[in-house]
């Protein structure tokens, strides 16, 4: 069924006028913090449900431009776009319910910033959208500008101000890569639109491709950075710490997740003919990251970092099946998408949870400081556990289903080398992630500090809500008809990745 | 739907274990709870024993698909090998929980539940994603169990032993999902069913050989296998008396059942071949532990070698290729289960009472507590491998398997007897026996439950060694098939 453009970008339409009407609400002194979250809710939850209608309206894999005459392919909206914008939306739900707690009880912030919140998500869910680089540029700065903001913005503490700088300043600079990146391209091929350069590519087989190989390779040092891949990862850890929880398991989670989006329609529709060019470089990235990355998250005393450290080691893992797409694998494109819905689960809910424990004074964030947690208090303790099991890709758990398709993936396209490195970094997960886990359970509970806040409110029953659906996506099957489970979250990852592939440019759809 | 009486007994304890978490039931509640479970599933065990046809294959089969979108399915089933680890379980879990009566916390309880939960998966899956979820998931609750329940440095110990084991399964993964792939690539479709994956012609040798040492390393991590042991002695040492039991009786023995059931039908082959590197790697464990077990001051520690020693013998067992070698590995699986399962509880019983796990301040139990006694002895002459017990008939059929193999393989196992015999009998005279300081007089008799909960065991050890036909006939036709079948020897005798 067709429906009206205008429907389309519904989501997009819903998010921006929420925060800009928040922007201009904010100088009232009626609208309270609580209020904000509130409206941001509202208009969050606006937006996903006319993303479900879009994604409702078709039986099978779609692809449409939205005012074709005014946009000019501008914009996309298909399934794989769609199914992106389902977990954005519900990152920026989940984040500000699991936040809720900490944004009440810590005095600093105000309206303005639930405001930047609806910017940046604003910005990631454009970004999925975009089908041409400029507007892609345009979308990432729209999100990176709100996300500098948002990790500085409790003014009080220098940390948050560093981490901001820090964040601003390099961030920039990768920032530039890219739009030099797709003048190369431009230059090259003489279009930004994202299929109609493949497609050039493809026609032209005996031009000169080395503009458009340097210009590819920009683009995909700024991916590497916003992704913080090894050897962009320095800012991360130190980000990561500086923000403030919530914004920091709104980075892990969702920015990431639309970033991944972006290049993956990228690279998988534009650049099949560099893929092959760019594995002797990727390869070495990867292995790097996942031993940097292991190294950092074992050495790491604060759980916050180690968290952070650990986010990298999953970026390796995620770019094993984005070098795998290249070969063979049409598994691991999908594969890709569903770690990253994995990967986003078990990460917000730890985040989410540390930050609803340590949202009083008292900031709960070494190892040592959750000595005897789960005597005190055994539901969050498991809840966390969970987290971590997830996390470490023990089976039950969905981070295992997760970790089973990438390395199938990466097995099939002839990678088994690379998945053997990432077997070896499981396994010290597994002494950083259990670690956790053995410090809550296995320590007298005297040794537990300050005070702990009762499992009490909205924020603890959307982190339950979270553990269980990570142990239902874990072992969840087709014995439940009609609710969704692993099944259903791979056809639709499947379908998203055909769904790329109906407006093609390419010589051989021609 | 239709729940097949195998998923019943994987997934009633789990059932259980759930409800006293969230049931607000004390300790005495969950053991109860815990105990009954344990009772049931023996029930289902023993219909399951009784309405098995001796054959070869695979009975008492539940499919459902899983995970569609690559083949995985939630299939179960079991033959006669499978058939006489889930007998061994059935029994040997109500005995120990018998033993285990007092003093234990809910934890324990759920813990014990999970774990007996999880070795019924591993037992009976027939998917190798399933099997790995199983024998992964199942270390959780030993994780908890060693690391909230355990003495000594029990937190080092249960971060090493977990980091140990996933070491060797994370290959295993990798090689299951090697061969998915390969029989994807071979046939189109994806299926991780050890049937299908049986199918795969077109791995080359190399290939082969990498994917058997990646399911070999877990397994033998599991065993111990030497060099694969160094877990094991602060484990065992510094595990609960429960936890040691299951891992030593039991879990220890899902490395062996995962070489028969896994490594032989999927690399036929290769098993033939590698077998005398194995049969010997196996005599030599069991030297090599049998001379640690020696040296040991710790009677924990002692037995943990004791334990890998007999291990050594059964893998050797297995790799011996012909039917005593395999029916002797079988049977000692059973007896070695038996034996060590109720020595470890005994000895618990020990350190429960004195706190004592140094054999030189035992001492002088025999005249205070006789029965404690003579149900130490049984256990010990098993394993010694003296006549009337099952510990002889495994023990001489295997000895009968490996001459089969190789005369001078068989002339050192044969000797090797005499390692067990002596750190066994040397023990049994300082710990026991002769008269000794007055710190082991607090020592009470064993009360009637545990009387009761040791008789099953000992009556086995016993009645397994006297008339053995009795449990052969149900597992013959399972070893039969394995060496006609699937390795493809001819059978003599």
């Amino acid at each position: 069924m067709k429906l009206p453009d205008i429907i389309y970008i519904l989501p997009l339409i819903f998010v921006v006028t929420g925060a800009v009407s928040l922007m201009l609400l904010s100088t009232f002194k009626s609208i309270t913090i609580r209020r904000g979250i509130y409206f941001t809710l509202l208009f969050l939850v606006l937006a996903f449900v006319s993303n479900l209608i879009n994604m409702n309206s078709f039986d099978e894999a779609y692809s449409v431009y939205p005012f074709a005459d005014l946009f000019n392919k501008m914009i996309v909206i298909d399934t794989f776009s769609d199914y992106f914008t389902v977990f954005l939306l519900l990152g920026g739900i989940l984040t500000m319910l699991i936040g809720l707690h900490y944004f009440e009880n810590h005095k600093n912030f105000s309206v303005e910033f639930f405001s930047l919140f609806l910017f940046s998500l604003f910005g990631m869910i454009l970004l999925v959208h975009s089908n041409e680089l400029v507007t892609a540029y345009i979308a990432l700065e729209i999100a990176s500008i709100s996300m500098y903001i948002l990790i500085g913005f409790e003014k009080v503490k220098n940390k948050r101000i560093e981490a901001s700088y820090k964040y601003l300043v390099l961030g920039s600079l990768a920032g530039v890569f890219f739009i030099f990146g797709a003048s190369l391209i431009y230059a090259s091929t003489q279009t930004t639109v994202i299929g109609e350069v493949g497609g050039f590519i493809s026609k032209n087989i005996n031009m000169d491709a080395s503009l458009f190989f340097i210009g590819g390779t920009m683009i995909l040092i700024t991916f590497l950075f916003k992704i913080a891949a090894f050897p962009f990862q320095n800012w991360a850890i130190d980000v990561y710490d500086g923000a403030s929880l919530p914004v920091t398991a709104y980075m892990a989670a969702t920015f990431k997740m639309a970033i991944f989006g972006f290049m993956l329609r990228l690279v998988l529709i534009d650049f099949g003919s560099i893929r092959d060019e760019w594995y002797g470089i990727l390869v070495y990235v990867i292995i790097l990251t996942l031993v940097y990355g292991s190294f950092l998250a074992i050495i790491q005393r604060s759980l916050k970092r180690m968290l952070a450290a650990s986010s990298m080691v999953h970026t390796g893992y995620m770019l094993i099946a984005f070098v795998s797409v290249s070969a063979l694998g049409e598994s691991a494109a999908s594969s890709i998408i569903f770690y990253l819905v994995a990967y986003f689960l078990s990460s917000i809910g730890a985040f989410g949870l540390i930050s609803y424990i340590s949202s009083d004074d008292k900031l709960r964030i070494t190892y040592d400081d959750f000595r005897g947690f789960a005597h005190i208090r055994p539901y969050m303790a498991a809840m966390l556990s969970i987290f971590m099991l997830s996390l470490a890709g023990i089976p039950s758990t969905i981070g295992f289903i997760g970790k089973f398709y990438i390395f199938t993936g990466a097995i099939e396209s002839g990678h088994a080398i690379l998945a053997i490195f990432a077997i070896l970094a499981t396994f010290v997960s597994v002494y950083y992630y259990f670690k956790l886990i053995a410090v809550m359970y296995f320590f007298p509970s005297a040794q537990m500090k300050g005070e702990i806040p009762p499992l009490k409110g909205v924020a603890p029953i959307v982190i339950a809500f979270i553990a269980v659906a990570i142990i239902w996506g874990g072992i969840g099957n087709t014995f439940v008809a009609y609710f969704p489970g692993v099944d259903f979250l791979i056809n639709t990852a499947k379908e998203a990745y055909e769904s790329l592939f109906i407006n093609c440019y390419l010589v051989q759809c021609l | 739907m239709n729940v097949g009486i195998l998923s019943i007994i994987i997934f009633l304890p789990v059932l259980v274990a759930f409800s006293l978490l969230l049931l607000p039931v004390g300790a005495k509640g969950s053991r109860n709870a815990a105990f009954f479970t344990s009772l049931v599933i023996f029930v289902l065990a023993f219909i399951i024993y009784e309405k098995f046809e001796l054959m070869g294959f695979m009975q008492f089969k539940e499919h459902y698909n899983w995970i569609t979108s690559y083949g995985i399915s939630y299939s179960l089933g079991i033959d006669g090998f499978s058939l006489i680890i889930l007998m061994l379980i059935a029994t040997l879990i109500p005995s120990a929980y018998l033993w285990l009566w007092e003093g234990r916390t809910k934890g324990y309880w759920v813990s014990m539940l999970l774990i007996q939960a999880g070795i019924s998966g591993t037992l009976f899956s027939q998917d190798l994603i399933l099997f790995y979820f199983f024998w992964e998931t199942m270390l959780l609750p030993v994780f908890i169990i060693i690391g909230m329940y355990g003495t000594g440095n029990r937190i080092f110990s249960t971060i090493k032993v977990t980091v140990y084991t996933i070491v060797g399964s994370l290959f295993m993964l990798i090689s299951i999902l090697y061969m998915g792939v390969a029989h994807f690539n071979e046939f189109g479709v994806w299926s991780f069913s050890l049937q299908d994956l049986v199918s795969i012609t077109d791995l080359s040798r190399v290939e082969k050989i990498w994917l058997f040492f990646g399911f070999m390393l877990a397994f033998a991590i599991k065993i111990p296998l030497f060099p694969f042991h160094s877990w094991l002695l602060q484990t065992y040492s510094n595990s609960p008396t429960g936890g040691v039991f299951l891992l030593s009786a039991i879990m220890a023995k899902l490395g062996v059942y995962g070489i028969v059931r896994f490594i032989m039908p999927l690399f036929p082959e290769l098993y033939k071949e590698f077998a005398p590197y194995f049969v010997w790697i196996g005599i030599f464990g069991l030297i090599y532990f049998g001379i640690a077990a020696i040296m040991q001051v710790n009677i924990k520690k002692m037995f943990a070698y004791s334990s890998a020693s007999h291990l050594g013998f059964i893998v050797a067992g297995i790799f011996s290729l012909n039917v005593y070698g395999m029916t002797g590995a079988a049977y000692l699986i059973i007896a070695h289960a038996m034996a060590t399962g109720g020595l470890f509880l005994l000895v618990g019983k020990i350190e429960y009472d004195l706190g004592i796990k140094s054999i030189s301040a035992l001492g002088g139990i025999a005249s205070k507590a006789p029965i404690f006694t003579v149900y130490f002895a049984i256990m010990l002459l098993c394993i010694v491998g003296l006549p009337g017990t099952n510990g002889f008939v495994s023990e001489f059929l295997i000895i009968l398997g490996i001459f089969g193999f190789e005369h001078s393989a068989g002339i050192v196992s044969a000797l090797s007897i005499l390692v067990a015999a002596s750190f066994m009998f040397w023990m049994f005279q300082r710990a026991i026996l002769q008269e000794n300081s007055n710190k082991t007089s607090k020592i009470k008799d064993i009360n009637k439950k545990e009387i009761l909960g040791m008789f099953p065991l000992a009556f086995l050890i016993i009645a397994m060694g006297v008339y053995p036909d009795w449990f052969f006939h149900k597992i013959d036709p399972t070893i039969q098939h394995y060496l006609k079948d699937i390795l493809s020897l001819r059978i003599d005798g």
